[in-house]
């Protein structure tokens, strides 16, 4: 790594480990922001982590944009994201839990839907209701990971939390929705982060920009100038950080670790080292819950890869399905093999056309055979490029040679549990071994002996 | 589901993540490795001439024919075509005298190939290095003509056979021998000019040490072998260099320059992380020179690599890369 990283050598980055995959940022980073609305949305309920939520409307509904149409208990809640009528309650494609209960509605806008204004003394609400309403919105990590934003910003009374870092890394390659919302709509995700930084009490704010990106943080910049949040009550110190352009940049440990210099314990939350991570899309929902009482409807995607003739940057409203998608941006452009959700790194793929955008979909990828690596693997030759790619200093060869035996039970001690599955093993590896897949299997076999056990 | 027309692709494939992927491949660096050493081999029959050639292909013949058939025994896909076999056998040539009889450097590959690759399991299973194994084995089975087939250097000329390398000539004479040697080279040449360009006798592929250098800066550059390994052997051969008579002549023969480059830094057989493949390179280095010094055998390279094979697994437990964790800074 380090005889032949001199390039971008001055800005910060991550200390060991990461990959630089090509960018294809150039297919949609030019591209503003454009709406699209279907005339059916199919709303899967399970959209964020942890319980499954049960659908409160029946076939026939009118629904309202903005009404709650399905609910975690004591959870984040959906809304109807456009007005309408329920055409079926029904069990649907998902895309990662394979099916659920799918809310199909049919769109028909009216006069009379909700605009969610601006209301008045927001900036002054006591925390507890700030973070009611983040919940009410139903705001989840927008970045990919759909974790429920109330809960994570919720802190335990004994958390000493001094900074608040705001991801707008993006280090995905293609995926180009979060620097089209840093251009578009800075002044959002600065407030934004002005408000999440009041909600857990800190006054140092730092936006991680890449250096792929660096008009996006131009305008951050200037934006933060313009606003002078550092006179606003209470005053928040923010600064725009532009990192080295080498993914996994945005994976909370990697990103707290570039910007802050603290590295997060093994197993534990950056809250270990004081730092809350949010993702820019996360902090313009917060805003729009806070100022507006606007839940999570809609989001943006990015539609890319050189499967699709005209790629974009949607903002399409949640349960928009991959059919519609593709019509709308003029259909294929090759031969496709594989559409994913999210991005090339780590997202999934799916074979139904029925699925739809969840909240948190961050990309639409059709990707050619050219683009792709689809091909059996070999045998590991030990040559150490997973070992050197791993931002956690893991052994993913010895987890596959011991996964290829069948003792997935004895790979604790190449630091399976430690894996988040960024790729950058896989993406290294010459002989083409799906090592984060080996990872996912160990660990699930570790989850299997756990309940046994309890 | 919608009004809209559209249909799924034809084929669409499913898996975990990454659905990229850096390109480079199993196959490709193996045909790099055999590339990169293209320069030596030239050279090799520019100053020996044709039996260079036909050494070379005789080796490489007796490796993929038998990396085919044990893959057709094993019913799996050939894997002659990833150039590992290619590379076995072009490497074992290399370390070969020049004017050996034409079918022993085939008997050499094929037993190379069957004995450390193909019982083991394959690609990636070998425990000893390839090519290296079928040198000692043909040592042991042509001692004679392992040690006596030399040619004498000659660009554009060469008929003479030589009797025995320096290396060996000193290894039984001492200080009388290399005076003998010195006073032979002729006014204004200098006898490690000769070993440094490959103006002498030695195995096909080591004699010039500049055309090896040449190779693995193209390795280097292309982020296919790292410096940690050839570094380490050559500070370790350093390390014993005042113990030999001919301190300059010792670091730049026998194959050192070879060994170390290419066939220490073989992935399959040396250590993963930086610090076991220091510790694996500085032993292959002293445990050469003790071989050259105090040993049986003028050379001693081919030895101490295999020797180390074996202690990779255990570097590879004792040298763990580092985790990224709070308070310890990641190697």
């Amino acid at each position: 790594m380090s005889l032949f990283s001199w390039r971008n050598s001055a800005l910060p980055t991550f200390s060991r480990g990461g990959v630089h995959p090509d960018e294809h940022k150039e297919l949609t980073e030019h591209l503003p922001i454009e709406d699209f609305i279907p005339t059916n949305v199919y709303l899967p309920v399970s959209q964020s982590l942890g319980a499954s939520a049960e659908p409160l409307v029946a076939k026939a509904a009118k629904v309202k944009r903005g009404d709650v149409i399905a609910k975690v208990p004591g959870g984040v809640s959906l809304h109807a994201p456009v007005s309408g009528i329920v055409k079926g309650v029904a069990t649907g494609p998902h895309a990662s839990l394979v099916y659920d209960t799918v809310i199909t509605i049919q769109v028909k806008p009216s006069e009379d839907d909700p605009q969610f204004p601006e209301q008045f003394g927001w900036q002054t609400l006591p925390v507890a209701q700030m973070l009611e309403r983040i919940r009410d919105a139903g705001v989840v990590g927008l970045g990919g990971a759909a974790f429920p934003t109330y809960r994570k910003l919720s802190l335990p009374k004994d958390a000493k939390v001094d900074t608040l870092v705001i991801n707008g890394s993006e280090c995905e390659p293609y995926l180009t929705c979060d620097y089209r919302l840093m251009l578009e709509e800075s002044e959002k995700v600065v407030l934004g982060s002005w408000l999440i930084a009041r909600i857990i009490g800190v006054a140092n704010c730092v936006i991680g920009v890449e250096d792929n990106k660096q008009p996006a943080a131009e305008k951050l910049r200037q934006t933060i100038a313009e606003l002078g949040l550092d006179k606003m009550e209470p005053p928040v110190k923010m600064t725009v950080v532009v990192t080295q352009t080498r993914y996994p940049q945005g994976s909370e440990k990697q990103l707290v670790q570039s910007l802050t210099g603290r590295m997060v314990p093994k197993g534990g939350l950056p809250l270990a080292v004081g730092v809350v991570v949010q993702n820019v899309a996360t902090a313009i929902a917060c805003l729009d819950a806070i100022r507006n009482g606007k839940p999570v409807m809609e989001r943006v995607v990015t539609v890319s890869g050189r499967g699709i003739l005209s790629p974009k940057n949607l903002r399409v409203p949640i349960g928009t399905s991959v059919e519609d998608i593709i019509a709308h941006c003029g259909g294929y452009a090759g031969d496709v093999v594989k559409i994913l959700l999210g991005g090339p790194m780590m997202g999934r793929t799916i074979a139904d056309l029925d699925v739809s955008v969840t909240k948190g979909t961050s990309g639409l990828l059709f990707l050619t055979a050219a683009e792709t690596s689809i091909t059996h693997y070999q045998p590991c030759i030990s040559c150490g490029e997973c070992v050197d790619a791993c931002p956690m200093g893991l052994e993913p060869n010895r987890v596959s040679q011991y996964m290829e035996v069948g003792r997935p039970l004895e790979t604790l001690q190449f630091g399976v549990k430690e894996c988040f599955e960024c790729g950058c093993c896989s993406y290294s590896c010459p002989s083409h071994r799906p090592l984060v897949q080996f990872m996912q299997v160990a660990k699930a076999a570790y989850r299997r002996q756990e309940r046994k056990t309890t | 589901m919608s009004e809209a027309e559209v249909t799924s692709p034809p084929t669409l494939h499913l898996s975990s993540g990454p659905h990229i992927a850096s390109g480079r491949t199993t196959g490709q660096i193996m045909w790099m490795v055999n590339l990169s050493l293209l320069p030596a081999l030239l050279w090799a029959w520019a100053v020996f001439g044709w039996p260079v050639l036909a050494v070379t292909a005789s080796s490489i013949l007796g490796c993929i024919t038998a990396e085919y058939l044990a893959c057709r025994i094993a019913k799996t896909e050939s894997t002659v075509p990833d150039g590992s076999a290619f590379c076995s056998g072009l490497l074992l040539a290399f370390t070969l005298p020049p004017a050996i009889p034409i079918w022993m450097p085939f008997i050499g590959g094929v037993l190379a190939i069957v004995f450390t690759k193909a019982v083991f399991g394959g690609l990636g299973y070998n425990i000893f290095n390839v090519a290296l194994v079928g040198r000692a084995m043909m040592m042991a089975t042509f001692p004679v003509e392992m040690t006596t087939r030399w040619l004498t250097p000659a660009l554009g000329n060469v008929d003479a056979v030589s009797s025995a390398t320096v290396l060996a000539q000193i290894k039984l004479g001492g200080q009388e021998a290399l005076n003998k040697i010195l006073a032979a080279v002729p006014d204004g040449g200098h006898l490690w000019l000769d070993f440094f360009l490959g103006m002498r006798a030695g195995s096909v592929g080591e004699v010039s040490v500049l055309m090896i250098m040449l190779g693995a800066a193209f390795l280097f550059w292309k982020g296919i072998i790292k410096l940690y390994i050839p570094l380490s052997i050559l500070v370790g051969v350093a390390l014993m260099a005042p113990f030999s008579p001919a301190p300059t002549i010792y670091m730049l023969s026998g194959g050192i320059w070879l060994g170390a480059f290419f066939m220490a830094t073989d992935y399959v057989t040396s250590p993963i992380t930086p610090k076991g493949q220091i510790i694996f390179g500085l032993g292959i280095g002293l445990l050469t020179g003790i071989i050259r010094n105090w040993g049986g055998y003028p050379e001693g390279i081919c030895y101490a690599i295999m020797l180390m094979n074996i202690l990779t697994p255990a570097l590879n437990d004792w040298f763990r890369p580092k985790r990224l964790t709070a308070g310890g800074a990641p190697s």
